[in-house]
Parts: structure tokens; C-alpha cells; sequence
């Protein structure tokens, strides 16, 4: 059999809904939300796991929109902020995954504040969420950085995440978020 | 003064803001990746409502899904509204969630503690 089929074989067994790798542009966004809608209502889940795997997704397609770093390692001039996003189903949990270049200068902080959400309680990151929300300050790209905290506090779990240096300018991150199926 | 009606799509909500009846309803869904665009007309028509207010205001909340981004600007809202709960007036927060989401409810009791305004939260009867 030939690779292709290898890979719809795979893509099917691992019961992976949602796939995509490519620029991130607000009309992508509208159009894998669209499908991930699609899918969610496709598949007998709870309305509760439904929405909190809808948040999510829009909270982590919105970080991407924002926040990732413009591709320059393969020395062509594109202007394209490239990720992957995928949303799949393992033993009784769903999963999105989302990979993206940083800024290495942005690094410490992203690293900081993910470490500090997944130090949290579920009383605390209530807190600091209101706390931010109170915050006055709107961050330009008005994420007011609240995304993270709130993935979190709908997922429930750790927030897991790898980051790796890829040249001077840039690093790798990669960042998976669990959903309990209820 | 107008009414401010938007009407809602896949990413941002329904507004149907009336100043004559004082009723103020936001509802659908608010997942805009640029929330200031959508949220500052409405702010700017907020502004000149808490100007010159009827008796009783209702702000009617009933959203399916909102991100993050929105959520500041939906702060906004009812900072604004702060003033004439200042003043005295009669104002309140109709916050409706749908009976399976906990999350929404608490969101709703999280803008009651930030804001100090009178809420009212209610489950979407079926």
C-alpha cells in the first residue's frame, strides 16, 4: 500500500478529528472552528465537553493568531505565521495539540507563565483569573492574558508544553491541552 | 437617542441595545479575534446612554460562548454601567446560562464580585 493510505489508515485509527498545519489567518480561524464544529456535533459528547473543547480550541487559535512568530528558517522572505493545531481522542480524554515558533526573547515569559498557571489550584487560578480580568491594562493584541488561565481552568489539567531552540532568533514550541470526556 | 442593534454572526453576538426601555441585551456567541473593533461602538453608545438613563436599566447577558478577549471589553460594559449604580439608579445584570454550564454561571458570579453590581443569575429555562 502506498504512504498515503498508511497515513489515512493512521489518521483514522488514532481517532484524530482535526488536523491542520498552515498560516493562521483570521478567516482559517473561522473555517477550523467551523469544522471542529462540525465534528463536535457529529460525535455522541456531552454538551458540556462539547463547549469546554470549543473554548478551548478558539482560546488556542487566537494565542496562534497573535502570538506566534513569523517562519524566517528557511531564509524566504513570507510574512506567514505557520502552526499546527490538532484536536484527537485517546482513552476517555481529547486532546489539542498546537506547535508554533517563539520569539527567543519571548521564551522566559511564556515559560514563566505556564509554569505559574500549572502551579495553581483550581481556587487559585479562579483567583488570579478575576485578578487579571480586574486588571485594567488591555494588551494591544487584547488577549489581556487571560487565554492561558482559561485554558486551563477548563481543561483542569496540567498544561503540558516543550520548548526548544531552533536558531538565534527562534524556538519551537509545542503545547497540548487535556479534556476529560464526562 | 438610537437604538443600537447589531445583528449577530458565527463570532460575534447580537446586540439590540434600546435607550427608551432601558433594555440592554447582548446574546450569541463573542469569539472575535479583535474584540476593540467590535466593542468600541458599543462602549461610545454606552457613554452617551449613562448620560442621560431611564429609571430602570436591564442588561441582558445570554451568551453561548465568549474568548477571552471579550471578556475585558464585556468588563467594560458594566464598568460603564458602575456609574449610574453610583448614582443610585436602578440597575441590574440578568447573567443566563444554559443548565449545563457551570462554567458560564461562575463566569456570571466572578463579573459580580469584579463589578459590584446587582446580578441576577438564571438558568435558561428549556
Amino acid at each position: 500500500m502506498d504512504a498515503t493510505y498508511d497515513k489515512f489508515r493512521k489518521m483514522n485509527g488514532d481517532n484524530i478529528m482535526l488536523s491542520f498545519k498552515g498560516e493562521i489567518t483570521s478567516e482559517i480561524i473561522s473555517m477550523v472552528l467551523q469544522i471542529a464544529e462540525n465534528k463536535l456535533e457529529a460525535v455522541d459528547e456531552k454538551g458540556s465537553t462539547k463547549r469546554k473543547i470549543f473554548n478551548i480550541l478558539v482560546e488556542c487559535l487566537q494565542n496562534l493568531y497573535h502570538h506566534a512568530a513569523i517562519d524566517t528558517t528557511n531564509n524566504k522572505k513570507t510574512s506567514q505565521k505557520i502552526a499546527l493545531l490538532e484536536l484527537w481522542f485517546e482513552n476517555n480524554y481529547y486532546y489539542i495539540l498546537t506547535a508554533n515558533y517563539i520569539k527567543n526573547e519571548n521564551v522566559a515569559n511564556v515559560k514563566n507563565k505556564l509554569d505559574k498557571i500549572n502551579s495553581l489550584s483550581k481556587e487559585e487560578l479562579r483567583d488570579f483569573y478575576r485578578e487579571i480580568l480586574d486588571n485594567d491594562q488591555i494588551s494591544e493584541k487584547g488577549g489581556a492574558g487571560l487565554g492561558m488561565i482559561d485554558i486551563a481552568r477548563k481543561s483542569g489539567e496540567k498544561l503540558e508544553y516543550n520548548i526548544n531552540k531552533v536558531n538565534d532568533e527562534l524556538s519551537f514550541i509545542d503545547f497540548k491541552v487535556k479534556i476529560e470526556k464526562k | 437617542m438610537e437604538l443600537l442593534n447589531i445583528e449577530g454572526s458565527k463570532q460575534t453576538p447580537k446586540i439590540n441595545f434600546n435607550a427608551d426601555t432601558g433594555i440592554l441585551e447582548i446574546s450569541g456567541r463573542s469569539i472575535p479575534e479583535n474584540s476593540f473593533e467590535f466593542y468600541n461602538p458599543i462602549l461610545i453608545w454606552l457613554d452617551e446612554y449613562v448620560a442621560t438613563p431611564v429609571e430602570k436599566t436591564v442588561i441582558k447577558v445570554n451568551l453561548e460562548y465568549f474568548n477571552t478577549s471579550s471578556s475585558k471589553y464585556i468588563l467594560e460594559i458594566f464598568k460603564k454601567m458602575k456609574a449610574l449604580h453610583v448614582e443610585k439608579k436602578d440597575i441590574v445584570v440578568e447573567w443566563y446560562y444554559d443548565e449545563d454550564d457551570e462554567e458560564m454561571m461562575e463566569t456570571g458570579e466572578d463579573y459580580e464580585d469584579v463589578t459590584g453590581l446587582p446580578f441576577k443569575i438564571l438558568q435558561i429555562e428549556e
